[in-house]
């Protein structure tokens, strides 16, 4: 075995790079706080092996992106987690990179000789703010699709190139399926190539110029990086790589509802990280827009760019002669982004609760899999069809609901005058009710649990008469009220008399039709009894 | 220098630290290994899920004569979904019903029942099957594949 590894080393002097690689001399006191860059070396080392795992599976097509990470996330045994852990991975490097800058700065680390290695280290930093941009387009569920229209809308404000540029982003002038190619693309191919060619230079340029130290330069020994402070390294790799696993085992990843350009309703909000950018254009509106999106980060990137050009004083303690101006400085921006991200976290906009079934997907949901349903005459096994558990929703909403209501036709709008469409199998209304059940199953939203005989009338009532001008937990018109938490405002007693005639109980005229007529005394009951529930 | 760093410390500690690296590293390692490698090589020991397809009615068929029934067997496909076609032959014979997967046991072509000489021939390289699936004539390595059969109430339900 020796003979085998002196004859490789003869070869390759493997030994030598080894032994130059771990028994580095480092100043006396260096500790704890210099073990920032080993954390962010195991993440990133952690987000490229659970992304090659996760890029046997993915399809970056929007017929089947969605299904791909959905079939990640149920069918394939540990998938939750290896999602899980790319998700959390994300979050974990954007901060543990902070960290490290933060570190970097403190004990300016960053002066000269080493500008270059904190520039390096700063398009570090960029580059995983743009793996987490790109990476979020790629689940193609509601949050993917309208949180990027955000981000390419912002491109757009940019003065003068504005327009080229989010159709560069867009791939033409849709968020589509070139769109999902190239940003694919960039988070698997272009950035990780970035990423690597970074790391190399940030690590020769560290190697080269050795580590800083403490601030204050101590007397002693050397240390040897093996194993005297590779083990406080490995130590804090190991807690951060727990933490990890059990936030990704915890908390697992989850996805939205298949995204769908249709539904302009959908509040987007971008990955925390980003919520201070996104909370900062809420303050520039209009013109001023461009201040949010490009003069104000672009400031805070060229302060950090230009730190170790302007920061000549030998003097490396934050709090000391001419550096306190650029503490203060970067404390201010520190202040900014946190505030701002806690006033976005604080202003969450009402969100459609995957616990929440609301009244549509209930109905559809009696329609799809109740007794006597349309569908299971094709979707069976040995039919035409495949069985609705393993159908995938690859086709847009217009198809869905034309496919419900005349199965034979395969693309809306082909039927002509000469062969007019059979009378509907199914009304658009009950088709909605089952487009709503079938995205609420397909994004794992777990089924809803005592779903009783009145809840089941009234959901049938609801998505034929009020799913038109109310919405509940997220579906149905916005022309009347948010019936979602309508119990908290009226009795059952109220609603109850409402329903039958709004403009008797209101003593004015009332946009709202009285429905004391038009339906059934148990159906109002019904709805009554589950409204007001609605607290 | 470094020298100096490792007579301060004791050897037994130096030891220790080694084992407590190699240690960790091989825990973040394993755990990595198994969460990817297991979603990576899970699928290829997942078992295709068998269901009973309603093939046809008993009583449409003749004694000893293979009818064709063309089988929709639709399944999940990674992220996608396809439906299979599969041709089975249905021959009764006496009270029993056989299905006979039509695929040609010798290069995998579709067999065809030729009714004038009341045998099953395979048109690729000339093999020859009795209407129970038995090789008579030609290449074929082995008789055609009986598929599992049951009788519910005169439906034959044939399992893939």
């Amino acid at each position: 075995m020796k003979a085998l590894f002196d004859w490789i080393d003869s070869r390759t002097s493997y030994r030598w790079l080894l032994h130059h690689l771990l028994y580095e001399e480092l100043p006396t006191g260096t500790a704890w706080l210099f073990t920032t860059g080993s954390i962010v070396t195991l993440l990133i080392l952690c987000q490229f092996v659970t992304g090659l795992g996760l890029t046997m599976y993915y399809v970056p097509s929007p017929r089947l992106a969605f299904d791909s990470v959905r079939f990640i996330m149920s069918d394939l045994p540990l998938g939750w987690m290896l999602r899980g852990l790319h998700y959390w991975g994300a979050s974990f490097l954007v901060v543990a990179t902070v960290v490290h800058m933060l570190r970097v700065f403190f004990l300016g680390s960053y002066k000269a000789p080493r500008e270059l290695t904190w520039l390096s280290g700063l398009t570090m930093l960029l580059v995983i703010l743009g793996f987490s941009l790109s990476g979020y387009l790629l689940p193609w569920d509601q949050k993917a699709y309208w949180a990027t229209t955000v981000t390419i809308n912002i491109a757009r404000g940019t003065p003068l190139i504005g327009d080229a540029m989010a159709n560069v982003l867009r791939g033409g002038v849709d968020l589509g399926a070139l769109t999902l190619g190239r940003w694919y693309s960039a988070h698997v191919f272009l950035l990780p190539a970035t990423l690597v060619l970074f790391i190399v230079v940030h690590i020769a340029l560290m190697r080269k110029h050795g580590i800083s130290g403490p601030i204050e330069r101590q007397a002693g020994p050397s240390i040897l990086f093996y194993p005297w402070h590779l083990i406080k390294d490995t130590v804090m790799m190991g807690a951060v790589f727990a933490s990890l696993i059990t936030a990704a085992a915890l908390f697992p990843a989850h996805l939205d509802e298949i995204a769908n350009p249709i539904d302009a309703s959908y509040i987007p909000r971008p990955e925390w990280y980003f919520l201070s950018l996104f909370q900062m254009l809420k303050y520039f509106p209009g013109p001023l827009e461009p201040v949010a999106t490009m003069v104000l980060p672009g400031l805070a990137i060229g302060f950090l760019a230009a730190l170790p050009f302007v920061d000549r004083s030998g003097d490396r303690h934050p709090l000391r002669g001419p550096r306190r101006m650029f503490t203060a400085m970067m404390a201010v921006l520190g202040i900014g982004v946190v505030a701002l991200t806690a006033i976005g976290m604080a202003d969450r906009p009402p969100h459609k609760d995957r616990n929440d079934w609301g009244l549509l997907p209930i109905a559809g949901m009696q329609i799809a899999t109740g007794e006597g349903n349309a569908c299971v005459r094709c979707h069976e096994n040995g039919g035409p069809a495949a069985p609705l558990a393993i159908t995938r929703l690859s086709k847009d909403n217009e198809w869905l609901l034309s496919h419900m209501a005349d199965p034979l036709i395969i693309a809306p709008g082909v039927r002509n005058p000469k062969d007019p469409s059979p009378p509907p199998v199914m009304s658009r209304f009950k088709a909605q009710a089952a487009v709503a059940y079938l995205k609420r199953v397909h994004a794992g939203d777990p089924l809803p649990t005592n779903v009783t005989d009145t809840v089941k009338l009234a959901a049938q009532t609801y998505a034929e008469t009020c799913v038109v001008c109310h919405r509940i937990s997220g579906e149905g018109g916005i022309v009347g009220p948010d019936l979602t938490l309508v119990g908290r405002r009226r009795a059952e007693k109220e609603i109850h008399s409402f329903i039958e005639d709004p403009e008797a109980m209101m003593g004015e005229p009332s946009v709202m039709p009285a429905f004391g007529k038009r339906l059934k005394p148990e159906q109002i009951d019904a709805l009554a009894t589950y409204l007001a529930s609605r607290k | 220098m470094h020298r100096a760093a490792d007579s301060i410390e004791s050897p037994g500690r130096r030891g220790f630290f080694v084992r407590l690296i190699q240690g960790t590293y091989a825990v973040i390692g394993a755990t990595l290994a198994f969460v990817v490698g297991g979603a990576v090589v899970a699928p290829s020991f997942g078992r295709r899920q068998t269901m009973w397809l309603h093939a046809g009615d008993a009583d449409a068929l003749e004694e000893g004569t293979p009818l064709p029934i063309t089988l929709r067997v639709a399944r999940p496909d990674g992220p996608s979904e396809v439906v299979d076609r599969k041709i089975v032959y249905l021959v009764k014979m006496g009270n029993e019903v056989r299905a006979l997967d039509s695929t040609c046991t010798h290069l995998g072509c579709r067999t065809r029942f030729n009714p004038d000489t009341h045998q099953i021939e395979c048109p690729c390289h000339g093999g020859v099957y009795d209407v129970t699936g038995n090789v008579i004539g030609g290449p074929p390595p082995a008789p055609l594949r009986a598929m599992t059969t049951r009788v519910d109430a005169g439906k034959v339900m044939v399992q893939v």
